[in-house]
C-alpha cells in the first residue's frame, strides 16, 4: 500500500513540475543552507585546531604589560633574557623556554625590497617553533655571541627579494646594515593570522644591536611550553611567581606582564566561532522553516484541488490512513527531493568556496545525513496538518465539491 | 399511497432468497445551526439480488440521503441497515471503508474518473485499495473494460474519451470488484438519449445475466421506466415501491433512438 501511495504521489507531483520544484526550492535553499554553514563550522574549527597546535604544544606566552603611569601608557619591555633563563631553570612544570622580539619593516636587496617581519631569537626557539631548514645553516651560538649579520629567510621572503634566483650566500640590507643568507627556511604555509614564510629570524642579539636597538637584555615575548597538557595551570602559576619576585613586585601590585596560555586562546577562538556558527545555524534553519512552511501551503492547496478525487478514493474503500498517507508521502517526496537537491547545491557551493578561500569546507557526512533526516521530519510535520485534512473529509461532501 | 414495507416486491426469480440489503425503519436527521432537517423519517426496505431498482423523488425528498446511507457514505441516525447478514450503519469509519471496498459499488452523475489516468488505471482503483496484487488487478480490470464494451480503449484517459464511455469506465470501477450491490446516482444525468439507453442496457444486462443489484436514482421518467422496480420517495418517506408493469428494453430503446436522431440530422 506504501508503494502505492508512493505512485500516486509521484504521478501527482509530476503532474504540476514547476509547483513541485518550486516548492522543492524553498527547502532546497534551507537545507544548503544549513550544510553550508554546518560546514563551514566545522572547517573553520579543524583549521584553527590545526594552527593552533601547529604553533606548538601547551605553550605559555609571556607578554610584557603596558602599564599605564602618571595618566600616559607607555608599552614596556620588561622582559629580560634573565627572566626566561630563570623560569628555564626554576619552574618545574615548564619543558623549554625561548624568547624572541619582532619588528616590522622594510628589507632590501640588489633585486627588490620588501616588508615583512624580521625577528630576533635566541637557540630554543628555532626547535620550539618547530621551524626546519630548507637550505643553508642555522644560525650558531657563535653567531650569537658575535652579534653576526646573518639571517635565515622565509619561502616568501626569498621569492619576494631573489625572485627565483639563489639567495644562499647574498646580502639583505635591514636599516643601515647589510645580511648574510645563511640559511632558508622550509616552507609552513599560511595560518589565519598570518603567512608563516614571510619572515627573517636572526640572533636576539645581533637584533638588539643592528635592527631594533633595546637597553640590556629585553625580549619582547617569553614563550614557555608546559610539560604536559596537565601541568598547563602550575606552570602558569610558576611563571607568575618567578616573575613576580624577579621584579620586585610589591603584593599590591599588578603584574607587570602578562600570561596567556595556548588553551585560553584556543578556548576563546571556539567560544567566538561558536555563536558565529549558531547565528548562521539560526538563519538557515528559519530558512529551512520557511522552506516547510511553503510545503504545507502547496499541500494544502493540493487537497483542496483534489477533494473530488479524496472522495472518490473514499467511496471506493479508501481507509482514511490511506489518504492520509497518500499525502504525507507526497510531501516527503517534496521535502526529500528539496533535501537532495539542497545537499548537492552545499556540495558546489562548498567546491567554488574551497577555490575561492584556498582552505576546505568540512562537509561532513553525518551533516548531509542528518540535514536529509531534518527535511524529511519537515515534510512530515508540514505534512501533516494538510494530510490530516484529507483524511478527516467527509466522502458525502467531498464528492460533491464544485 | 404508501406502501408498507414488508409489502414491498420480493425478487420474481427467488422469492424465497434472503434480502441483500434491509433499511429498517431508518431515520436521518442533520443539525443546521438552529433548525434540524429530517431527511429520513423512517424508511424501510428490502432489496434482493437480481433487481434493478429506480429511486425516483424530487429534490430534497431523502432520496440522496437514502443512497448515502446505503452507500455507507452516511451513516442513519437511527434504524438499521443490514446488508446480508451485517449491522454496517454502526460500523466505525474504518469498517465503513472496508465495507464499501467490498460490498458496494458507485456509479456517479459526474463519472468522477481520476484526470490523465487510463481506462484500466481508473478501473483498477478499488482494487488498489483492496490490495489486490499489480497482475491480477490488470486482469481483472480488462475483464470488466471487455464487458463494457471498452476493451479497445484500456489506454485512453477520461479526456480522450466521450461521456458516454466515461460512464462505462466508471461501470466497469463499479463492477471489478464483484460488489453485489451497485449504486448509481443519477448515472444518466450527463448524457444524450442515445447513450442514456445505452448505459441503461449495460445495467439491465449486468442485472439480468449476473444477478447483481442495481440501483438507479434519476428524476427522469424514461429511465425508471427502464427499471424493474420503482421507489418513490417524498418529504423523508416512502411514497410507494411498485413492480413496473411494463419494464422498457433499453437495448432496443437505445437503437429507435439512434435511427431517431439519424433521421432528423438527414432531414
Amino acid at each position: 500500500m506504501i508503494f502505492e501511495a508512493f505512485l500516486i504521489a509521484l504521478r501527482s507531483l509530476n503532474a504540476h513540475r514547476v509547483r513541485t520544484f518550486l516548492t522543492a526550492l524553498g527547502i532546497l535553499i534551507g537545507t544548503a543552507a544549513v550544510v553550508v554553514v554546518v560546514a563551514l563550522g566545522t572547517g573553520a574549527r579543524t583549521r584553527i585546531e590545526a594552527e593552533v597546535s601547529n604553533i606548538g604544544n601547551n605553550l605559555l606566552f609571556i607578554f610584557s604589560r603596558s602599564a599605564a603611569r602618571s595618566g600616559a601608557k607607555s608599552i614596556q619591555m620588561n622582559l629580560t633574557d634573565g627572566d626566561a633563563d630563570a623560569i628555564r631553570s626554576e619552574a618545574g612544570a615548564v619543558a623549554q623556554v625561548a624568547v624572541w622580539s619582532q619588528v616590522k619593516g622594510r628589507v632590501h636587496s640588489e633585486l627588490n625590497s620588501h616588508r615583512t617581519s624580521v625577528m630576533g631569537i635566541d637557540d630554543y626557539y628555532f626547535d620550539v617553533r618547530g621551524f626546519a631548514l630548507k637550505a643553508g645553516r642555522k644560525l650558531s651560538v657563535g653567531d650569537a655571541r658575535l652579534k653576526s649579520k646573518v639571517l635565515l629567510i622565509g619561502k616568501t621572503v626569498k621569492e619576494e627579494l631573489f625572485k627565483d634566483e639563489a639567495a644562499l650566500g647574498r646580502y639583505v640590507r635591514i636599516g643601515r646594515h647589510a645580511f648574510l643568507v645563511v640559511g632558508i627556511l622550509k616552507e609552513k604555509g599560511r595560518s589565519s593570522f598570518e603567512d608563516q614564510d614571510d619572515r627573517i629570524l636572526m640572533p636576539i642579539s645581533t637584533f638588539r644591536t643592528r635592527v631594533s636597538p633595546t637597553r640590556g637584555q629585553r625580549v619582547q615575548l617569553i614563550m614557555a611550553s608546559a610539560k604536559t597538557r596537565a601541568h598547563t595551570q602550575r606552570a602558569e602559576r610558576q611563571v607568575e611567581q618567578i616573575l613576580r619576585q624577579r621584579h620586585n613586585s610589591a603584593d599590591d601590585e599588578p603584574d607587570d606582564f602578562r600570561v596567556r596560555s595556548q588553551e585560553s586562546f584556543r578556548k576563546a577562538q571556539d567560544e567566538m566561532l561558536d555563536l558565529v556558527t549558531l547565528v548562521l545555524t539560526g538563519a538557515a534553519a528559519i530558512a529551512l522553516f520557511v522552506g516547510g512552511v511553503g510545503v504545507m501551503n502547496i499541500m494544502l492547496v493540493s487537497v483542496a484541488e483534489r477533494t473530488r478525487e479524496i472522495g472518490l478514493r473514499m467511496s471506493v474503500g479508501a481507509r482514511a490512513t490511506e489518504i492520509l498517507m497518500q499525502f504525507l508521502i507526497e510531501s516527503l517526496i517534496l521535502t526529500f527531493l528539496g533535501g537532495i537537491l539542497g545537499i548537492a547545491l552545499a556540495l558546489s557551493t562548498a567546491a567554488l568556496l574551497r577555490a575561492q578561500l584556498g582552505w576546505g569546507l568540512l562537509l561532513d557526512p553525518f551533516a548531509g545525513v542528518i540535514a536529509l533526516g531534518t527535511s524529511l521530519v519537515i515534510g512530515v510535520i508540514f505534512g501533516a496538518l494538510p494530510a490530516a485534512r484529507a483524511a478527516r473529509l467527509d466522502p458525502v461532501e467531498a464528492l460533491n465539491t464544485r | 399511497m404508501p406502501q408498507k414495507a414488508l409489502l414491498a416486491p420480493r425478487s420474481r426469480s427467488s422469492s424465497n432468497a434472503p434480502a441483500l440489503a434491509r433499511l429498517v425503519e431508518v431515520k436521518r436527521h442533520y443539525v443546521m445551526g438552529r433548525d434540524v432537517v429530517h431527511a429520513l423519517q423512517g424508511v424501510s426496505l428490502e432489496f434482493f439480488p437480481g433487481q434493478l431498482v429506480g429511486i425516483v423523488g424530487s429534490s430534497g425528498s431523502g432520496k440522496s440521503t437514502m443512497m448515502n446511507i446505503l452507500g455507507c457514505l452516511d451513516r442513519p441516525s437511527s434504524g438499521e441497515y443490514l446488508l446480508g447478514e451485517v449491522e454496517v450503519g454502526g460500523l466505525s469509519t474504518e469498517e465503513r471503508a472496508i465495507v464499501r471496498n467490498r460490498l458496494l459499488g458507485f456509479i456517479f452523475q459526474g463519472f468522477h474518473l481520476l484526470p490523465r489516468t487510463t481506462a484500466l488505471e481508473n478501473t483498477e482503483l478499488p482494487l488498489v485499495y483492496r490490495g489486490v496484487s499489480r497482475k491480477e488487478r490488470r486482469r481483472m480490470a480488462i475483464e470488466a473494460l471487455v464487458r463494457v464494451g471498452l476493451g479497445e480503449r484500456l489506454q485512453h484517459t477520461p479526456s480522450e474519451l466521450s461521456g458516454g464511455q466515461q460512464q462505462r469506465v466508471a461501470i466497469a470501477r463499479a463492477l471489478v470488484t464483484k460488489a453485489p450491490l451497485i449504486l448509481a446516482d443519477e448515472p444518466t444525468g450527463n448524457l444524450d438519449s442515445v447513450t442514456t439507453y445505452e448505459v441503461l442496457a449495460l445495467l439491465q444486462e449486468l442485472v439480468r445475466d449476473e444477478g447483481r443489484t442495481v440501483l438507479v436514482v434519476t428524476h427522469e421518467p424514461e429511465v425508471a421506466r427502464c427499471t424493474d422496480r420503482i421507489i418513490t420517495v417524498a418529504d423523508g418517506l416512502l411514497r410507494s415501491d411498485i413492480w413496473n408493469p411494463e419494464v422498457t428494453d433499453a437495448r432496443a430503446a437505445a437503437i429507435a433512438a439512434a435511427e431517431a436522431r439519424s433521421q432528423e440530422t438527414s432531414s
